[in-house]
């Protein structure tokens, strides 16, 4: 039993902590254990709470045999972005700026998460301050991505722990951020399932920001079902948090019926699929053709005004990050990782008119992507157009020419974050090189159920979020 | 590019912002600033004025 814990789902956690089959303190000393056996190496922990977990478990353990367990995440652990705000433990967003500093409440969805019975292990390893997607940190080193750790490559960020950690079963699920592709992106390199969720979806309440408008946070799992299962917990409005839907959240696990049927599927090209990797691309239309297969309708899409969105994200961001930090920035400077001040310091040459301009193309941006998926349940394409760089690779070579890294990595993912889309990254092949590939479903505002059906779906079809790196 | 943007001309822009950094930092700034103006200045080129902005969007 114990050896197949650290990779069973949290539905099956769950539903085996319910049956009593397992102690939710056996659960979390099982993961408590891989994480001192392999996160030395991997580095997907900044702070782990072993005491409060084993407390938190006892805890879980003694209601369940009153027979009052909390909800459906009884014992159930989980860990967080280390910019999820968590009472009285360490959240410094991976900075030296906010070391030791010490919540006094729970972020929103930190709260719920434990009123519905998860226990948390800890909280992960990020880009400082959430701004790349590379994975990097100055000052903590980055995680290494369990696919590949010997060679070093990228996990990808922001969420780069959270990525870690759920692939090489240190955690069976994580919470992420997402301003640019930071859920998505570490989804994609590591072999995993992310869900950014809609703009308003789920409270940012308590969750340190990089670019207001464009945060999203959400669930980083191994399977779809168990991001379904999350988002069902962490969704709905919060008086904390103005952007907030009132909109009633739904069931979203009874929405994974495994029928796609009818379900139209926008397969996106130009932009999306050519700029990816023939390894990328062929997986990505491989996936098409097995929703296909299964009854969906697929046809093919393109959206043009996705090509401004480097420009518009840019001035969005880099201002937004920059209002946050002016203070830090003017009294702290070289406290900062020294690429992390590079990007805040360029804010400072952005004008309110290039920030407006960048808000009318997001404008364009939402409504092509809105006029696209008037026509279909379903938009589909490449999370990332390349696999995990190195950790010291700079440059690449996409489909449709050379790229900086960074860029790469970030150009697929962003248009979403523009558009308030959710978009849930799940994986769909493997490179020659035994590396993850990931594709993106892309929905309507508010309807993650058709996003989790169609994804959820495709797990059904195939085995690729079954697989397993295997660790030193 | 670069003689539109030199040091003194990089150091205003910077203390408009409220910013005051070195010579050498904004030397060291130099590259990436003008290609984010670079990019930027792409987006002068659309024909936007149709457009509104997103400010707030679709809270339902």
């Amino acid at each position: 039993m114990s050896a197949d814990l650290p990779f069973a789902s949290v539905t099956e956690l769950a539903q085996m902590i319910a049956r009593k089959e397992v102690s939710p303190v056996e659960v979390v000393r099982v993961h408590l254990e891989r994480i001192a056996t392999h996160d030395g190496t991997l580095r997907a922990y900044i702070t782990v709470c072993a005491d409060a977990a084993l407390v938190a478990a006892r805890a879980a353990e003694a209601a369940l045999v009153a027979g009052r367990p909390s909800g459906p995440l009884h014992g159930v652990p989980i860990a967080l972005k280390d910019l999820y705000d968590t009472a009285g433990v360490a959240t410094t967003a991976g900075s030296k700026i906010l070391a030791g500093r010490l919540p006094a409440t729970d972020a929103t969805v930190v709260r719920r998460l434990r009123e519905a019975g998860a226990i948390v292990l800890g909280k992960l390893h990020m880009v400082e301050f959430a701004y790349g997607p590379e994975g990097l940190n100055a000052h903590h080193g980055a995680p290494r991505n369990p696919w590949d750790a010997s060679v070093e490559r990228m996990p990808g960020g922001s969420s780069s722990g959270s990525g870690v950690a759920v692939a090489a079963g240190l955690a069976p699920a994580a919470l992420g951020s997402d301003t640019g592709g930071s859920i998505r992106i570490p989804a994609a390199l590591c072999g995993i399932t992310g869900l950014k969720p809609t703009y308003g979806r789920v409270s940012r309440a308590g969750v340190l920001p990089l670019a207001w408008s464009m945060d999203h946070v959400g669930p980083m799992t191994r399977t779809v079902a168990d991001s379904a299962l999350l988002l069902r917990v962490m969704a709905g409005y919060d008086p904390a948090d103005a952007s907030t839907s009132v909109l009633p959240v739904p069931d979203y696990l009874a929405a994974l019926s495994g029928d796609v049927k009818g379900l139209r599927v926008g397969l996106l090209r130009g932009f999306f699929l050519e700029s990816a990797t023939p390894e990328v691309r062929a997986a990505v239309e491989g996936a098409a053709t097995a929703l296909q297969s299964a009854g969906a309708i697929v046809d093919e899409v393109a959206l043009p005004a996705v090509a401004h969105v480097a420009a518009a994200s840019y001035a969005v961001v880099a201002s937004e990050a920059l209002a946050y930090h002016t203070g830090w920035l003017k009294a702290r400077a070289t406290d900062y990782d020294p690429e992390v001040r590079k990007r805040l310091q360029l804010g400072a040459f952005v004008t309110g008119a290039h920030y407006v301009r960048g808000q009318q193309v997001r404008a364009l941006i939402r409504d092509e992507i809105d006029g696209a998926l008037a026509r279909r349940d379903v938009l589909l394409a490449p999370a990332t157009p390349l696999t995990a760089p190195r950790l010291d690779e700079r440059q690449t070579t996409l489909g449709d020419g050379p790229s900086d890294v960074r860029g790469a990595l970030i150009r697929l993912t962003r248009p979403f974050n523009c558009s308030g889309h959710p978009a849930c990254a799940l994986p769909c092949g493997f490179s020659a090189q035994g590396l993850p590939i990931g594709m993106q479903v892309v929905g309507r505002p508010f309807d993650e159920a058709t996003v989790l059906r169609a994804a959820d779906a495709y797990q059904r079809l195939t085995d690729w979020h079954t697989r397993r790196p295997v660790l030193a | 590019m670069s003689e539109l943007f030199d040091a003194v001309t990089l150091s205003r822009t910077a203390r408009l912002a409220g910013f005051v950094w070195s010579t050498e930092e904004l030397e060291a700034l130099r590259p990436a600033v003008e290609a984010a103006l670079r990019l930027l200045a792409t987006l002068d080129a659309l024909p936007l004025d149709a457009v509104e902005p997103t400010t707030q969007y679709r809270i339902l």
